[in-house]
């Protein structure tokens, strides 16, 4: 099967009055037809600067400094804003962190989601176009569409509002979904019941989705595969088991690590020392080199290469290579906590 | 509970207008008669000067000045409620009529400039924040600031001597030729003190619709707008214009009053005959009816445009209605 | 009876919506808290939880209900007022959100020495600086940031000055609203640790305000439940997440997101329809110091 997405050696750079900001840095990943893959990694580790390149809607100061973007076999690295335009919505849309903020505020729900049906369907017909809404707002589970239709945003629920945020976003019929760390803001009950619907709607639809996110539990409810990313990389990728029962970057498990969910009774949390660099003027060497307590010497010389660990597992650490020292992993091999 | 009963709601509108008319009335005819000068100079002009002390007071009487001021402002309220304001005691005439002859000019002035200011305005800062940073934006940005900073009334002198002085296109004063009064005589005589009003306020709202339109299009929705594929125009017109027109609406309602204001300057350096000038005149020769038929009625039009700015911006902007609370649950 | 540092009872908070509206926040919670404990108050948001934190810290008047804090009764004016000094140094308060809560042109230096300026009191160890740097120590950073502005701080160091301004008039009970929900996953971590550090070590008393589960498991000796307002169950943490008694509880408890695919998947999120909430009743004890809303008997 061919990819729907594919990155290479992707760079993306800001312009800041402090100088330039290296926010992505030579990343490559590629998203399969109707698969879920999870990019994780702590605040301005880059994770939604990536999303956001590819739907090229970067702030004015952000660019794309290398690399190629290919999306369903086109390379769209050149794109202008005008023909991302056609490409927005049909091919890949987008749901966000909060959805109070990403809905209009001044119009009703409603008529934000026509407004999604008429871009890509413009001489749709009044009473068709209320049709597919609903439609629509069955599909994600607004109950009450009817009702619902006029209704603004202010009057819907969280969960409700990132809801109707995802029908606006496969209005469409996209191939691809970036999901922005779609759960953060809602309520833990909550965020179950849009990770499970997202799941549903990829079942269903057979959209391919990026899921952004910080949250270790939001992973491992809904990816098939993961990519970490670190200081502006991708430090390691593979599928959601080898990820959590087989992690073999540093950065991996301490994220994994720290967790409270597996911290044993009257032990302190395990924290990973020092803070992620600057990426004003990233690092010689491995980003994650100062902060790591396996760290070579290699690490502060040379940025590791990805080694391959299977078909799906590959991970950016000096570690696995063939010369390094043996050292038995924290983690792995499944929890017992 | 549903919404507001409408009776109830516009029912205490028009009862705070009223109320807030009345208070008004009441404080400018105490500061009026409290202010120093000599009402009697306006009616009988110099003779008023050479009145004996019996004659002084036969003359107040017959004009009601001799009472207590609570008195004269009772019976000034009787016989307004009844829609008689009084005479002019500069005109002789009854001061509804006074303000009649002049109030069209000023209504053509002030109105054409208004929406001139409104719809420019609008244009300008969209065209501004659609070209952000670029040569475009930063020239007009630039020339619009100066333009805001040079005073009315030194515009309206350079205007004069250029275009009606030296080049004799335009003419310098007055709302229409002696003699004229046609569509065409009136709009030559309306475009100086058009451009002076218009230039004077345009960039202050352009620039402010600008910034609005610029803060609206980094808000989160306009990503999601974005991203379902509508286009940039799109977004900037149907998304960001209308999270900015409530508030445009509302400081445009508001600022009527100051932009008319503003014409005051404009009608008396044009000599154009308008509420302005009558103003100015009344409020220098004591002539209290007409000054408070005046004082009334631009006061009156200040609470009416606010009320006006609070009423629309609850009818545009769904969250400034009352309504019902929020679902608080989410179990569905 | 002498350990008990915080005694809520019955409190009640309702706000005004408009004229005819009140919207009750809080609805008459009770729970005391020990001397050195780390109490953990969960529910989603709008449950009433941060109102609670508000009173407790007298940001809000209650509507209803008393609180006493060492013996006082804050909500009475008469004896706020002649307590004033010890209420207002003893009790402190740590924010969510530490980039608006710290005034962005105040170094660290005056950020964490300006409840000992306003208060009047001399520092204990000699100098505002001296005792800024100790502070500063105390939450584990280095004293080289003492004046830098909040602005240059990465979103953990903010909230470690934050914790260390609380922690500069000496109090007895830290009040944490949500002091962790703005950090990322490595760097909640140390403030936990920092948490459990300061509690241990000097024996601060904390009122833990938060919706992370997991977390509060972790870090909260004792822990209350709350939804709409009402405080559903209350208990030892241990007891509390392994015997959830009100259904509530057992609908939050499963909604715990496992950091490990195959359980998380298997993970069944019960739901709790709120048409079904019984809001009458009182706390009736299950097993020592367990208690659940309910009208007495079973659930």
């Amino acid at each position: 099967m061919s990819d729907l997405l594919e990155i290479k050696g992707l760079s993306v750079s800001f312009r800041t009055a402090q100088g330039e900001v290296e926010s992505v840095r030579d990343v490559s990943l590629s998203l399969r037809p109707g698969e879920v893959l999870a990019i994780v990694g702590e605040s301005g580790c880059g994770k939604s600067v990536l999303c956001r390149s590819v739907m090229k809607l970067l702030p004015k100061n952000g660019w794309i400094k290398g690399g190629a973007i290919l999306a369903d076999g086109v390379d769209i690295t050149h794109y202008t804003q005008r023909d991302m335009e056609r490409l927005r919505g049909r091919l890949f849309s987008m749901v966000f962190q909060d959805p109070l903020t990403a809905l209009n505020p001044t119009m009703t729900v409603g008529a934000q989601i026509a407004e999604a049906v008429l871009v890509h369907q413009p001489g749709m017909k009044r009473a068709a176009r209320r049709r597919r809404v609903l439609e629509l707002m069955d599909l994600v589970g607004i109950p009450g569409g009817e009702e619902r239709y006029g209704r603004y945003p202010h009057d819907f629920s969280g969960g409700m509002r990132q809801r109707a945020v995802m029908a606006i976003a496969l209005a469409s019929n996209p191939k691809i979904l970036f999901a922005d760390e779609p759960t953060t803001a809602l309520d833990v009950t909550i965020q179950a019941q849009i990770l499970d619907l997202l799941r549903d709607i990829q079942r269903k639809l057979g959209t391919a989705a990026v899921l952004v996110t910080h949250d270790l539990g939001v992973v491992a409810r809904a990816a098939d595969r993961v990519a970490v990313m670190y200081a502006g990389k991708i430090v390691e990728t593979g599928t959601v088991e080898d990820i959590f029962y087989d992690p073999r970057h540093p950065y991996t498990w301490g994220l994994l690590r720290s967790l409270p969910a597996w911290a044993k009774d009257g032990e302190p949390l395990y924290t990973i020392p020092g803070m992620p660099p600057s990426l004003l003027h990233p690092p010689k060497g491995d980003a994650f080199a100062c902060r790591n307590e396996y760290a070579l010497a290699i690490d502060y010389q040379e940025a590791p290469p990805m080694f391959r660990i299977s078909d799906t597992h590959y991970a950016a650490t000096w570690l696995l290579d063939e010369r390094a020292p043996k050292i038995t992993p924290p983690m792995g091999g499944g929890f017992h906590g | 509970m549903s919404r507001k009963n409408p009776f109830f709601y516009y029912g205490g509108k028009v009862l705070s207008f009223v109320l807030s008319v009345f208070l008004l009335s009441l404080a400018a005819f105490y500061v009026a008669r409290l202010a120093p000068g000599d009402p009697l100079v306006s009616y009988y002009g110099e003779r008023a000067e050479k009145m004996t002390v019996q004659e002084r007071e036969q003359a107040e009487a017959r004009l009601g000045l001799d009472q207590p001021i609570y008195v004269q402002y009772i019976r000034w309220l009787e016989n307004a409620l009844q829609g008689d304001f009084g005479i002019s005691y500069k005109y002789k005439m009854d001061v509804l009529k006074v303000i009649a002859s002049r109030l069209p000019n000023t209504l053509i002035l002030g109105g054409t400039g208004l929406t001139l200011i409104f719809l420019g305005a609008l244009a300008l800062g969209a065209v501004c924040a659609w070209n952000e940073g670029n040569w475009l934006d930063r020239s007009i940005c630039k020339a619009g600031t100066v333009v805001s900073c040079i005073p009315e009334f030194w515009l309206s002198l350079v205007l004069i001597l250029v275009f009606a002085v030296s080049l004799r296109w335009l003419p310098s004063s007055g709302a229409y030729a002696i003699g004229g009064g046609g569509f065409a005589d009136r709009a030559v005589h309306l475009v100086l003190p058009l451009v002076v009003t218009t230039a004077g306020h345009l960039w202050y709202y352009a620039y402010m619709i600008r910034n609005k339109l610029l803060e609206e299009i980094r808000a989160d929705y306009v990503l999601l707008a974005k991203s379902k594929g509508l286009s940039r125009r799109a977004v900037l017109f149907r998304h960001c214009l209308r999270g900015v027109l409530p508030t445009y609406l509302s400081l445009m309602a508001i600022s009527v009053p100051h932009i008319l204001g503003g014409t005051y300057i404009v009608e008396a350096v044009f000599s154009y005959p308008g509420i302005g000038t009558l103003s100015y005149e009344s409020a220098r020769y004591q002539d209290y009816n007409l000054l408070m038929l005046l004082c009334v009625l631009s006061g009156g039009l200040v609470i009416l445009c606010n009320i006006l700015a609070q009423i629309v911006s609850e009818r545009i902007d769904p969250r400034m209605r009352g309504g019902e609370p929020p679902e608080v649950t989410d179990h569905g | 009876m002498d350990d008990i540092l915080l005694d809520v009872q019955g409190l009640t908070h309702c706000y005004r919506l408009d004229r005819r509206r009140t919207l009750r926040a809080v609805d008459d919670v009770s729970f005391q808290m020990h001397r050195g404990e780390i109490f953990g108050l969960v529910g989603e948001s709008g449950s009433g939880k941060s109102t609670v934190a508000r009173c407790v810290m007298s940001i809000l008047h209650p509507t209803a209900g008393k609180i006493r804090y060492l013996g006082v009764n804050i909500c009475d004016p008469g004896q706020f007022k002649s307590h004033r000094e010890l209420l207002q140094t003893s009790r402190q308060m740590i924010f969510q959100d530490s980039t608006s809560s710290l005034d962005p042109r105040m170094t660290v230096e005056e950020i964490i020495a300006e409840p000992l300026v306003i208060h009047r009191v001399r520092s204990p160890r000699g100098s505002l600086r001296a005792e800024a740097e100790f502070q500063l120590k105390c939450v584990g950073m280095d004293p080289g940031c003492l004046d830098r502005y909040p602005g240059e701080l990465s979103g953990g160091q903010r909230q470690r000055v934050a914790i260390a301004r609380a922690l500069s008039m000496g109090p007895e009970l830290l009040v944490a609203d949500e002091p962790i929900a703005s950090l990322d996953v490595s760097i909640q971590a140390q403030i936990i640790n920092l948490f459990k550090h300061l509690q241990r070590e000097h024996g601060f008393t904390f009122l833990f305000i938060a919706h992370d589960l997991a977390v509060v498991r972790y870090l909260c000796d004792r822990v209350g439940v709350m939804f709409q307002g009402k405080l559903v169950e209350v208990g030892p943490a241990q007891e509390v997440f392994a015997r959830p008694q009100h259904p509530y509880t057992q609908a939050l408890l499963s909604a715990i997101p496992i950091p490990d695919p195959r359980r998380e998947r298997a993970r069944v999120v019960q739901s709790f329809d709120a048409k079904q909430f019984h809001r009458e009743g009182a706390l009736y004890e299950v097993s020592p110091g367990h208690l659940v809303l309910g009208e007495g008997g079973g659930v």
